[in-house]
């Protein structure tokens, strides 16, 4: 692999410019883009390219050189897709710092949200809330997997006695998590199973302690109008709700009477809060004594981005 | 085991001062008043003299009055039948009271090192040996080396000085010119940390419309990077012609700089309730979720009773920055309390830990001349460039001697 020399390294950009990416960084924003990239943000996600792309400049013999994962050449080309056909940041490098986990993720899962780190951490107060109650198994469902972003952040917080089984349609996106499971040791605790929603979870049904799911919810119709990034590259199956972009929203709530036991946990992250207002008054009145202690949750952009709740 | 414990402390109280075999004590060598030659000139007495007066400057820092005070109390609360009783509180006693004894057996062990030498040099030349007398030469000259450099670390023996540290800076009113002097200053502090072998991080940073920064929160990972660190506390001057002026007119700009330890003890932080704490996605917009791909997840925390706020950007998840804000701001109340004590302790509020935004302490000349001056010790250099890439440390040593060693009365 390729030698950067180390001078370059810490004056950063500055130093590579001449030859490679301040052309790039000066392509960033064309004149006519309606949906600019902000500079900042890519000067940023050049510096993490770099110290993806570098190795440990410990091991090397040399200490003004730094070791490079990739030749410099198919560095620049990298960042030409990032700039010029707004590849998300996150498949150029290959992975999605999430919660304190690093994911493997590449085209065909979707791109994990920041948003959807809270998830984990609801699923955490409730697991240390209940904490010393009950002494058996307790099973745990993230639904849609993709990454496996969420059974893997699950599997670090649902305690001795609880394990993961998640699921995904998607071969791409079960043979990415199941990577991601591997990656952090946790085949023990975490299991990938192939197939739609609840279809693989005929021997967990009614025996569930908690489900959560981050499922497509976007309406079709605002398809066409998404973000380069998400429009051009990340998989329809995973952002593509219906009409309504309920369609899936509905179907798991339906789903978690049969599937939560008494007293199972629900977390469920919605478009924001008119559907998260709208899943509250369906779950409360349209299923009405199944759940108890519905309530939207809101992210820390202040947008009601999750329901809750627990089986009654 | 306690009974071995107390006959060690006993010991203490009954120190006899250390004496060479005609008598001499350290405090004596001082009061000959040989002269101090350099390293490669003079006989030992110019040796003695220096490690003598290393001594005295290291106990001077030390504070050494204080801290035989402290160790008596220390070992009184430690001879308590009933100290264990609160195994929080005799952690610290303890943890105290061996951070000190190692200072004190420190020095005393310097001086017990250069009286035995000169012991030593005495002997070889009553019994003319010269091999010896080369070699305990050569012993002295080692020992006032190695006093010299222990003259540097005692500057750094406050509460604090061993943790890590923020440093923040902030660009003075003045528009795009003073920030893009916050800029130079934040960029000094980066390589003089590196320079040190810190780890540096920006945690955060508010770019200027057209250059520079508003401000920015450095992190810098390392021993002692508080105890240098506190020295830069204050307001930074930019005298030049500005770049940002077409007219081509010399400009006067601040930067104000703050310095807060990162303390490693965690039962002295400040308790923090979660309800107390509101925490917002930081430059937000649109209905994110799965509508947004974007690598920005910075954090801001606001703590409600306080206002205290601490924004992390520069992570790389959410999680990551809100842990780091989180960070920042246990660090920020925790400098608040300490403040807040200091104001109670009126020997303490002439700390250097404490935030003076409003002192101006250093002026940085690049038009009509070239100067870098420190307004309160005069410590000056003639290169500007050097200092804005890092070199600090002449400042800041002499910055550290000299407020230490104007407390005259401590030894």
């Amino acid at each position: 692999m390729g030698k950067l020399h180390r001078k370059t390294l810490e004056t950063g950009v500055e130093g590579l410019g001449d030859s490679y990416f301040t052309e790039s960084l000066a392509l960033s924003t064309p004149p006519d883009d309606p949906d600019p990239l902000d500079s900042n943000l890519l000067l940023r996600e050049l510096q993490w390219l770099l110290q993806d792309a570098t190795g440990d400049v410990g091991r090397s013999q040399n200490p003004d050189l730094v070791p490079l994962r990739a030749d410099l050449g198919d560095l620049y080309g990298l960042w030409r897709e990032r700039v010029l056909e707004r590849r998300p940041f996150q498949y150029v490098v290959g992975c999605e710092h999430w919660r304190d986990l690093v994911l493997w993720v590449g085209e065909g899962v979707l791109i994990p949200r920041p948003e959807t780190e809270v998830v984990v951490d609801l699923v955490r107060e409730v697991v240390i809330g209940r904490s010393g109650r009950g002494d058996g198994e307790e099973v745990w469902a993230d639904l849609g997997t993709g990454s496996g972003a969420i059974a893997v952040g699950m599997g670090g917080v649902v305690g001795e006695r609880g394990r993961v089984v998640a699921t995904d349609l998607s071969e791409v996106a079960v043979k990415v998590a199941r990577f991601n499971v591997e990656r952090y040791a946790l085949k023990d605790k975490v299991q990938i199973r192939q197939g739609s929603w609840f279809e693989p979870l005929e021997d967990v049904k009614g025996k569930l302690t908690g489900l959560v799911s981050n499922p497509p919810y976007i309406p079709s119709r605002n398809l066409p109008g998404l973000q380069a990034e998400v429009g051009r590259y990340e998989p329809k199956l995973a952002l593509d709700g219906g009409e309504s972009g309920m369609d899936h929203l509905i179907h798991l709530c339906e789903g978690s009477v049969s599937y939560l036991k008494p007293g199972g946990f629900f977390a469920f992250e919605t478009n924001g809060d008119e559907q998260s207002e709208f899943l509250v008054d369906f779950m409360v009145s349209k299923l009405e004594n199944s759940f108890r202690d519905v309530k939207a949750v809101a992210d820390f952009a202040g947008i009601k981005r999750f329901v809750t709740g627990f089986r009654s | 085991m306690r009974n071995v414990i107390n006959r060690g402390f006993a010991s203490e109280a009954a120190f006899v001062e250390a004496r060479t075999s005609d008598g001499l004590t350290v405090d004596g060598i001082v009061e000959q008043r040989w002269p101090i030659l350099d390293e490669g000139e003079g006989d030992w007495k110019s040796h003695a003299a220096a490690i003598a007066q290393s001594i005295q400057i290291i106990k001077k820092r030390l504070q050494w009055k204080k801290i035989m005070v402290r160790l008596d109390v220390l070992s009184a609360e430690l001879n308590r039948p009933d100290l264990w009783d609160d195994p929080v509180h005799a952690g610290k006693v303890s943890r105290e009271h061996g951070g000190l004894m190692g200072k004190l057996k420190e020095v005393r062990g310097l001086e017990q090192e250069l009286l035995e030498q000169i012991d030593m040099l005495k002997l070889a030349r009553e019994e003319n040996d010269e091999e010896l007398e080369l070699e305990s030469m050569k012993a002295l000259l080692l020992t006032r080396r190695s006093a010299k450099e222990k003259e540097h670390v005692a500057l750094l023996s406050g509460d604090h000085d061993s943790c890590s540290c923020f440093i923040e800076v902030q660009a003075g009113a003045g528009g795009t010119e003073s920030m893009d002097w916050a800029s130079m200053v934040m960029q000094m502090y980066k390589m003089w940390a590196q320079s040190r072998d810190f780890r540096v991080t920006v945690v955060d940073e508010m770019p200027g419309e057209i250059a520079g920064i508003k401000r920015a929160t450095l992190k810098v990972d390392g021993d002692y990077a508080f105890g240098y660190a506190k020295a830069e506390v204050g307001v930074h001057r930019l005298v030049r012609i500005s770049p940002f002026d077409s007219a081509k007119r010399r400009h006067t700009s601040f930067a104000a700089v703050a310095v807060i330890p990162i303390l490693d003890d965690a039962s002295s932080h400040v308790q923090i309730n979660e309800s107390d704490l509101r925490i917002e996605r930081f430059r937000s917009g649109g209905p994110g979720g799965q509508h947004a791909n974007t690598t920005e997840s910075a954090v801001r925390i606001v703590h409600i009773p306080t206002g205290v706020t601490a924004t992390s950007q520069n992570e790389r998840s959410q999680h990551m920055n809100k842990a780091m804000a989180m960070a920042v701001l246990q660090s920020r109340l925790d400098q608040l309390e300490m403040a807040r004590q200091a104001q109670m302790n009126a020997q303490h509020t002439q700390s250097l830990t404490e935030i003076s935004w409003g002192n101006q302490i250093r002026t940085y000349v690049l038009h009509p001349y070239r100067m870098v001056k420190d307004l309160r010790t005069n410590y000056e250099v003639s290169d500007p460039d050097s200092v804005l890439e890092g070199d600090l440390d002449g400042f800041i040593l002499s910055f550290l001697s000299a407020s230490l060693d104007k407390h005259g009365d401590d030894l």
